[in-house]
């Protein structure tokens, strides 16, 4: 009896271990890294651990914390402010904690956390007029001052915030997974418009003087104006989950099927549309004559692959990364910097004929 | 082909129902009951085998020449083991019948708890999934992303309810407690101790509430909520049958006093 009484506990045990080892808790599920630089280093959130990274040699320059807690996640780009602060939430479970580190070292700045918020940090925050502006998943807008205090009651958006709140100067477009844009007046600390867009929206608007362009699931790229007005301007094969990248009259963007486009705005006509590599979740890079495509995965090899496009559309160059690519390149120090995702190294780095000039592998 | 027999299909039908309830406020733990219904409709035939076995095993325990194995072999466990596998054969009937459905539910719990993660989609890897997993003809726009809130749950998360600054698991507990009424409902009354089957369902009637408890403790509260429909279904479909075993719910109430009705 006694060797069924086992048998059985282990069946319901290897039951349980299954079910958990399937997907983790919702607060814990995984997500890609985030990424931004300075001139001399790069920034990646990579799950419990942010990491700089020197730009020249691709070393270590610290990370954060210095104890591994499973409970803080960090999955937003990191955001360097004119103050010199490095700001980035957490994702985890543990307070919902919204940090702020100094980039040169990697402490904390802050006297005390902010941890006002109910859900997870996914989007960066936005930083005007010495105020910072970060969205959360709870659906609020955080109103903070430059040293974490919560100086005025959040705005309520609606729907899961996942991207960063972008501005003309004046007022903040904020997308929203509700379908909508959400048009804010920072002055008065109100939304004063919010204009459905038939699909969630995971990314930030591409801004100009007259309004904001905005892809989303609905397979659409519309012009949205404060007042309430909005066109579509031109339509994808498939969902769009980057933002589109305004270079004077041509927008640029991709869609979730790989196609990139490039849209004159002047005539309101495609300039072209290619399909170079997999499937692209990444906004676009453009730097200098070239546009930089972080295609997911290759249909052949499956490797997240990052593609130079000349203005044209054709291929420059295309190379292998590894993993998985969703996060957006960045460009710095004459490097084009990629995260992929469960690769064997964090960071990447590339000049701009392709060639690698050095990977980030964290140290155990 | 676990992905795409198990999860693709059941997050679509998830969706699908969510699209039919109108995907406003509370539809998706509506639309997890619904789903859980479809679930049992579709593992009746199953089910009520189960029961019909459960139920031989039931009348098993009141037979002559049951009772007169015990009696016969009392002190050969091993021979008293063959004579009752002798007689399961003989008689068709599996000893673990009020075992099995409870272990049959442990791939659809899987992929269940995987579609409501994914449906639901809390972190942008999940939604990216999400975005591919749906079927074509599904008004992915409309439905994306999905409301998480039913009553006062979020259905993405584990559930408790915060009484005098204490967050009390209540989902778990309902859990836990129907599971052990489902179990106890199912299981044959016993005059015999020695009864290896009736062992082996009165562990199940302990660890089962305990595990399913734990995971809904533990897990999004969307998979709680598919334990209390199937557990309450479960137990529906067994009264229905009206052998459902009530005085097990007593303490001791497992007990059957010998008699020698013959078959």
């Amino acid at each position: 009896m006694k060797t069924k009484r086992l048998t059985l506990i282990t069946l319901l045990a290897l039951g349980a271990l299954l079910i958990s080892a399937c997907s983790g808790r919702s607060t814990v599920a995984n997500s890609w890294h985030g990424l931004s630089a300075d001139a001399e280093r790069a920034y990646v959130s990579a799950g419990s651990l942010i990491y700089a990274v020197d730009l020249k040699n691709g070393s270590e320059v610290w990370r954060y914390p210095a104890k591994v807690d499973a409970n803080i996640l960090f999955f937003a780009n990191p955001v360097l402010t004119a103050d010199g602060q490095l700001l980035i939430g957490s994702a985890g479970s543990k307070n919902h904690e919204f940090i702020s580190l100094d980039p040169a070292t990697g402490k904390e700045k802050w006297a005390k956390v902010f941890t006002g918020a109910k859900g997870a940090w996914v989007a960066p925050p936005l930083v005007l007029n010495e105020t910072i502006y970060a969205p959360n998943t709870d659906g609020f807008l955080y109103i903070l001052d430059m040293s974490g205090s919560q100086i005025a009651d959040p705005i309520e958006i609606g729907g899961a915030l996942w991207s960063a709140p972008v501005t003309d100067g004046t007022l903040i477009y904020l997308s929203s997974l509700d379908h909508h844009v959400h048009v804010i007046d920072p002055a008065a600390r109100t939304a004063q418009a919010a204009i459905d867009l038939g699909g969630a929206i995971p990314s930030s608007p591409a801004i100009n003087s007259d309004g904001a362009y905005v892809s989303s699931f609905a397979s659409t790229i519309e012009f949205v104006k404060a007042n309430n007005k909005h066109e579509v301007i031109t339509k994808t094969e498939s969902r769009v989950w980057g933002s589109p990248v305004l270079d004077g009259e041509t927008l640029y963007y991709a869609d979730l099927n790989g196609k990139v486009y490039s849209f004159d705005l002047a005539s309101g006509k495609m300039n072209w549309s290619v399909l170079p590599d997999g499937p692209v979740a990444a906004s676009l890079l453009i730097v200098g004559n070239q546009i930089y495509v972080a295609s997911e995965a290759d249909p052949t090899s499956k490797l997240g692959t990052l593609i130079a496009l000349d203005r044209e559309g054709k291929t420059v160059w295309s190379k292998e990364v590894g993993g998985k690519l969703y996060t957006t390149p960045v460009a710095s120090a004459d490097l084009i910097l990629v995260a992929p995702y469960q690769a064997d190294f964090t960071l990447a780095a590339y000049d701009a004929d392709g060639k690698q000039a050095w990977t980030f592998t964290p140290a155990k | 082909m676990w992905e795409q027999f198990i999860i693709q299909p059941m997050t679509n039908l998830l969706l699908f129902i969510y699209d039919l309830l109108g995907h406003g406020p509370h539809t998706f733990g509506f639309a997890i009951i619904l789903f859980t219904i479809v679930v049992r409709l579709i593992t009746w035939p199953l089910n009520a085998s189960q029961v019909k076995g459960a139920q031989a095993m039931q009348e098993l325990q009141n037979d002559k020449e049951w009772q007169d194995i015990q009696k016969k072999y009392a002190k050969d466990k091993e021979k008293i083991a063959q004579e009752q596998m002798r007689i399961y054969k003989e008689r068709g009937i599996n000893p673990f019948a009020s075992c099995l459905p409870t272990l049959i539910q442990f791939p659809i719990i899987i992929g269940l708890y995987q579609s409501i993660i994914r449906a639901l989609s809390v972190m942008p890897l999940d939604m990216l999934k999400l975005a591919r997993t749906i079927y074509p003809f599904q008004n992915v726009e409309g439905i994306i992303p999905l409301n998480s809130k039913f009553l006062w749950m979020n259905l993405g998360s584990p559930e408790s309810v915060h009484i005098l600054g204490y967050a009390v698991p209540t989902l778990a507990v309902v859990v836990a407690l129907t599971t052990y009424v489902q179990s106890k409902l199912t299981m044959p009354a016993t005059s015999n101790p020695n009864d290896q089957g009736a062992q082996m369902s009165g562990m199940m009637s302990i660890y089962m509430p305990l595990m399913l408890g734990w995971f809904a403790l533990n897990f999004a509260s969307g998979i709680a909520i598919y334990f209390i429909t199937s557990n309450a279904l479960g137990i529906i479909q067994y009264a229905a049958t009206g052998r459902a075993n009530w005085s097990n719910l007593l303490p001791g109430g497992n007990k059957k006093p010998t008699t020698s009705k013959k078959k």
